[in-house]
């Protein structure tokens, strides 16, 4: 296939053709052609994503005025301004405890559930049907569902917990707000064990049965298979989804929006919540820009530190 | 202990299915709580759901608030916004997303690695950290407070997504059918269409209805971009009954279920192939 030969002396080739037109002028096509396929997908990400990204980082450089005007470059007075709000450390702190509970506590659960679910059990499909719910439901829909569960006066938890004889006045699950921000984070982890449960139960079914049965032989108990063969066979499942979930999660908006949109006085705002309420309740672009920013390169830093320390890992075990 | 040979075994195992039984079943009591309280609720008098003594289940189904519903908001409105989003970025996700991943899967070319690169790393910028940026470029659009405006959004942020799918997918298919068809004299379009489309369906399919339901589910842009009550999706526009001094739990409920309905058969049939592409292709990747 000629696409198949390396980019670089094909256009050598398409530079020369002025001489040889009509081959030329083939040769020249065939090095284009792959641009012409991928110049859609160019085009759409180049203005709805690209665009503004550049846009935020212009506004975080600069001083904004209300409408959002750019007033020239600014020493780095947003970012200044942001961090030195006291404000900013809390929401930090709720941020990095909000992605890194989420995140560690639901790929131990899902990893756990999708262990069970490798099993072969009499309704095991219907099990799979139901664990995807939480999955396919829009986030602001199961935290309506969770804000109304846990409520005081009204909620079902309290009327359930009645009625099966567990409390006998209704407990008030939501007293402080760190009580909320730990139903957030509940809301959080409950949505996000299905996907890597998924992930793992993928990982889990392209093992061999036979390193298993080799296993046995040998006298391997539960425990050392699971840590021998089951955990670095899953690996590579484990770490695609762990750093979608850090992403996910850490950009995760709609749980704490629904539920308490970052009130009382910060308690519950995580960074996204602080930036949509600083660009659009408040108006301050310019420091909104910089939140985003400051979001960026932590979750840049997350990302590719994890993502570098399983491979590494990995090449040690090879 | 006394050993037999066979009974202990045969104990242990029964326990350890009964436990097995019982965990899958408390995992599936949980998962399905949220629901149905949901459901018990929307079928509860505003009364009923207020009053201090407390039901679980509704005294008498009131299925009325699943009728009502449709009068007090824009229902339908909201189902067609969210049909006409999700339909709409599924269909230009796919008709960029198609071509790049057949690039991607099928040719060499200067920056492809780059180009890889940059849809990876595009899924690190959610919609809803680069909202300032995303509000600036609408107005210049003049695409704020439309639909069209979502669609491009919802299709571009789903960019990586369909490309690693359809990227892994198309790399599962061997060349050799469409080299074929290329010597019979089909050109490349051709022998995509009528050879490579026809054998990824299933792939196809699975990332077309996974878009379809992140872009269904949205909501944070929407919340942001759309101002207009009868231009909303139903994410945004169910909230109408989540107001500031009451929240009609009856109606916010019973319009949730429409809600969740239709996403949740989707998302059933495309579970299986959904996840082995994602680790597939991002493994790959």
């Amino acid at each position: 296939m000629s696409t198949k030969t390396p980019a670089a002396p094909a256009e050598k080739q398409a530079q020369a053709s002025p001489r040889l037109p009509n081959p030329g002028s083939k040769k020249l096509f065939r090095t284009i052609e792959p641009y012409i396929w991928i110049a859609p997908s160019i085009i759409l990400m180049a203005i709805f994503i690209v665009t503004p990204i550049v846009k935020v980082f212009q506004l975080s450089m600069n001083k904004v005025t209300r409408a959002g005007r750019l007033k020239g470059f600014n020493n780095f007075e947003n970012f200044t301004t942001v961090i030195k709000d006291p404000a900013f450390a809390l929401v930090l702190k709720n941020t990095i405890l909000w992605t890194v509970a989420v995140v560690v506590i639901s790929t131990v659960l899902g990893f756990i559930l999708a262990l069970i679910l490798n099993n072969q059990f009499k309704g095991r499909k219907v099990a799979r049907a139901i664990v995807v719910f939480p999955w396919a439901t829009t986030l602001v829909i199961q935290a309506s569902a969770w804000k109304f569960i846990v409520n005081t006066d009204y909620g079902t938890l309290n009327t359930l917990f009645k009625k099966l004889g567990f409390i006998s006045a209704s407990v008030n699950w939501t007293s402080t707000p760190s009580a909320w921000f730990a139903w957030e984070i509940a809301c959080g982890i409950f949505v996000t064990i299905p996907f890597v449960c998924f992930c793992v139960l993928s990982g889990l079914q392209s093992i061999d049965a036979s390193y298993y049965e080799a296993a046995t032989v040998d006298g391997a108990g539960y425990f050392q298979k699971l840590f021998k063969i089951t955990l670095p066979l899953v690996r590579s499942s484990l770490t695609v989804s762990t750093v979608l979930n850090i992403i996910y999660v850490f950009n995760s908006f709609p749980i704490i929006w629904t539920m308490t949109k970052g009130d009382p006085a910060n308690r519950t705002d995580t960074l996204v919540t602080y930036l949509y309420k600083l660009a659009f309740y408040n108006g301050k672009q310019g420091e909104a820009s910089a939140v985003s920013v400051i979001g960026f390169i932590i979750l840049l830093i997350c990302a590719s530190v994890y993502m570098v320390y399983t491979l590494r890992k990995g090449d040690e075990d090879l | 202990m006394t050993k037999t040979v066979n009974k202990p075994v045969s104990v242990k195992k029964t326990i350890l299915r009964l436990l097995l039984y019982f965990v899958v079943l408390d995992v599936c009591v949980i998962t399905l709580y949220p629901y149905f309280a949901m459901l018990c609720t929307a079928l509860k008098s505003r009364e009923e759901i207020f009053s201090t003594a407390g039901t679980v289940l509704p005294i008498t189904a009131l299925w009325s608030n699943f009728i009502d519903i449709w009068s007090r908001a824009p229902m339908a409105k909201y189902m067609l916004n969210s049909f006409l989003i999700a339909g709409g970025s599924t269909v230009i996700a796919m008709l960029c997303g198609i071509p790049a991943a057949y690039a991607l899967a099928r040719m060499k070319f200067r920056g492809q690695t780059a180009f890889l690169g940059f849809v990876i790393v595009s899924q690190m910028f959610a919609p809803v950290v680069l909202l300032i940026g995303i509000y600036q470029v609408m107005q210049v659009l003049h695409l704020t407070d439309s639909i069209l405006g979502l669609i491009f959004i919802n299709a571009a942020f789903n960019q990586a997504f369909t490309i690693w799918l359809l990227r892994g997918t198309f790399m599962g298919i061997s060349a050799e059918m469409e080299q074929a068809a290329t010597i019979d004299g089909c050109t490349r379009v051709q022998s995509m269409m009528r050879v490579l489309l026809p054998v990824a369906a299933p792939g196809i399919v699975t990332t077309l209805i996974f878009i379809f339901i992140n872009a269904w589910n949205e909501y944070t842009v929407a919340l942001c971009l759309i101002s207009t009550d009868t231009l909303k999706p139903l994410t945004v526009g169910i909230n109408i009954f989540n107001g500031y001094n009451i929240i009609e739990w009856q109606y916010l409920f019973a319009a949730s279920i429409f809600a969740i309905i239709p996403v949740v058969i989707l998302f059933m049939c495309i579970e299986k192939n959904l996840v082995s592409g994602l680790a597939s292709g991002g493994v790959k990747g």
